[in-house]
């Protein structure tokens, strides 16, 4: 076996860390015993951590408020985006997935028009992307409605029903936080405030900066003027 | 296939890491009033759509962010050559619901249930577990089913990770079987499920529980730890309390696990049916592109090796040595030999095999490698474990991404 001596031979020589670890392991082991005792008499205080704020957002596109109104409750948007060029088939199976095996609550008629947006912006069909985004601007025609009455209840009913037709309730719920914060902690936040539904309107069309905590709120830039000033009443007439 | 086999053995270049020094601009929307513009070092991992953000989270140095919610971070492969030992803060991330990691965990007031077909329902809390138990330890690789995901070709559905989700730490605990034991577990007993604090949001989303055979939670090396590296171990790899399965895949490793119920059947969770499941042949593979006709729970640890210190495109020296370092291991049988070849697997060589802590360990292994001419040389190192099983030189492939082994290429300049 004079290759593995040849071999062999210049490690001595080159002097290669390669037992250093060996040692440190043996050291700590050691360590570890004598302390072992103390450590299992220590007294230990709540351990709390803060994640890192969530970045990624759905690109835009004809479709992308039903991903950001569902997809986004579970999951963030990474899971969708790092996912190699994959088939409609795919996604189309993935959506039904997440209806029947996670309990995602995606309306029949919307799963067509998600797959859509998937398929189109992250997957096999991406070269369509151009057309569906063609005109897809936040829109900046109803930046500032003038007036509100909360206590509107033509103008609540309506509202509520927005909610439960674009999905907020997935991560909003009147009174507590879910994903989002709760829609009466939303109303204290602003009551009083003279621009309260001109900011809570831009919050919905151009989504949040996670001020409520590291899970920002997406975007929701295609809804007329009318619906955003609906469900901004409604949500700031909650308590 | 010449065209397809050369894309695949370039998309198998380990030691992963193109780095960019870029930096992803992020606009944020910010309330719409300008664009925030994140500065965010990122990687580039060498497959299609590979781009990942570098990003520090609690008790963790800078981790490749492969998901944000719930959360999945990948070791960077150079931590690999470091140590033997896969420091804490460095190790790999994985949770599967959104309501994870938990956000504050009292390890004072935190709970482990053992119930279900047991004469002795226990309620046990951490200090309980450390003061009337047998302390063990072991050295076990933790690896993600899916590690290295995304270089299956053609490509998969998953998270998409290159090599650095896995790690090897010393786990210290208790036995699964002691604490069986002092429950006194019922003769109708079949599996053993485990749940852990996180949850899903959706209440029909399943919860993350998984199931052992009563005869593998009963065989004295399943350990629920408390200890990682000889700290406590980190929130977001279980604290304050895990399970270890050595050699097996990090899916059963269940986290913050609090309820442990004995059960006298087999468990059908979603998360063993039909996730978490392989080809039931020998190779756990399927020609690519095909649907497994039967399949079954994925379970132990195939055979896999790499080489550590050096990566794609490195420069060497000609007519001088080199020693090139790596790592081995398998499903808790033990590393046997690592074969390596600078010439493309034409002359194979033994490499030496370094300090065993353990069967279930990471084995390092060296090899002097001396070109006597400038040029590209074909560097790979094949594993054998102690019954025989080695690493396909071609790769294999199943429709979930999970168990890659093949002989890994690393290829390298003389000048």
């Amino acid at each position: 076996m004079s290759w593995k001596q040849s071999v062999l031979s210049p490690f001595r020589e080159m002097k290669l860390p390669f037992n250093h670890f060996s040692r440190k392991i043996q050291a700590f082991v050691c360590l570890m015993a004598t302390s072992t005792t103390v450590a299992w008499l220590a007294f230990a205080a709540p351990v709390k951590i803060e994640l890192p704020r969530e970045t990624e957002t759905f690109k835009p596109g004809n479709g992308f408020e039903i991903a950001n109104a569902h997809c986004l409750i579970c999951h963030s948007a990474d899971y969708v985006a790092i996912q190699p060029p994959l088939a409609r088939a795919f996604w189309k199976n993935s959506v039904q997935k997440m209806q029947q095996k996670y309990g995602a609550t995606i309306p029949e008629e919307q799963v067509e028009p998600l797959v859509g947006y998937l398929v189109k912006t992250y997957g096999t069909e991406k070269s369509e992307r151009e057309k569906l985004t063609a005109g897809l601007t936040p829109r900046a025609d109803i930046a500032a409605p003038s007036s509100t009455d909360p206590t509107d209840p033509a103008a609540t009913a309506e509202g509520g029903k927005l909610a439960a037709k674009f999905g907020c309730a997935g991560c909003h719920s009147v009174d507590r936080k879910i994903v989002g914060p709760a829609f009466k902690d939303i109303a204290a936040k602003y009551r009083g405030h003279v621009d309260a539904l001109e900011k809570v309107s831009h919050q919905i069309i151009q989504g949040g900066g996670g001020q409520w905590g590291t899970i920002p709120m997406p975007p929701f830039p295609r809804l007329s003027a009318a619906e955003v000033k609906a469900l901004s009443d409604w949500v700031l007439g909650q308590k | 296939m010449p065209n397809s086999r050369t894309l695949n053995q370039s998309l198998t270049n380990r030691r992963q890491f193109i780095w960019t020094a870029g930096f992803a601009s992020l606009a944020g929307w910010a309330g719409g009033h300008a664009l925030r513009v994140l500065a965010e070092p990122t990687v580039t991992l060498p497959f299609e759509n590979g781009e990942r953000p570098l990003v520090k989270y609690p008790q963790k140095r800078q981790l490749i962010r492969i998901t944000t919610r719930p959360p999945q971070l990948e070791t960077p492969f150079e931590v690999f050559n470091e140590s033997l030992i896969t420091p804490s803060d460095a190790f790999f991330v994985r949770y599967h619901l959104s309501e994870s990691p938990p956000l504050e965990v009292d390890a004072d007031t935190f709970r482990l249930e053992v119930k279900g077909k047991v004469n002795s329902r226990l309620v046990l809390s951490i200090a309980d577990l450390k003061s009337k138990f047998e302390p063990v330890e072991v050295v076990a690789v933790n690896q993600c089913s899916g590690n290295s995901r995304g270089f299956f070709q053609p490509r998969v559905a998953g998270g998409q990770m290159g090599n650095g989700a896995m790690g090897n730490a010393r786990w210290k605990g208790v036995r699964l079987k002691e604490i069986l034991e002092r429950a006194s577990v019922a003769t109708s007993a079949r599996q053993v499920t485990f749940n852990g604090l996180d949850r899903p949001l959706v209440e029909k989303t399943p919860d993350y529980v998984k199931a052992l055979e009563i005869d593998h939670a009963l065989d004295g090396e399943v350990m629920l730890a408390y200890s990682m590296n000889g700290e406590d171990l980190p929130v977001l790899n279980g604290y304050p309390l895990r399970l270890v399965v050595p050699g097996y895949y990090g899916t059963y490793w269940v986290k913050h696990v609090n309820e442990i119920s004995v059960i006298d059947e087999a468990f059908n969770g979603y998360w063993t049916n039909p996730a978490y499941r392989i080809p039931d042949n020998p190779c756990a593979c399927v020609e690519p592109g095909l649907t497994p006709k039967k399949t079954v729970p994925i379970n132990r640890l195939n055979v896999r090796s790499f080489i550590t210190s050096l990566k794609d495109g490195d420069r060497v020296h000609s007519g001088q040595t080199t020693l090139v370092r790596g790592i081995a291991f398998d499903g808790g049988y033990g590393i046997r030999e690592v074969l390596f070849t600078d010439d493309g697997g034409r002359f194979w060589r033994e490499a030496e095999l370094g300090e065993d802590l353990g069967k279930y360990s990471f084995r390092p292994w060296r090899v002097a490698f001396s070109p006597t001419q400038s040029g590209s040389f074909e560097l790979k190192a094949k594993a054998m474990n102690r019954v025989g099983q080695s690493q396909p030189l071609e790769p294999l492939w199943n429709p979930a991404g999970y168990m890659r082994n093949v002989v890994e290429t690393v290829r390298v300049v003389a000048v």
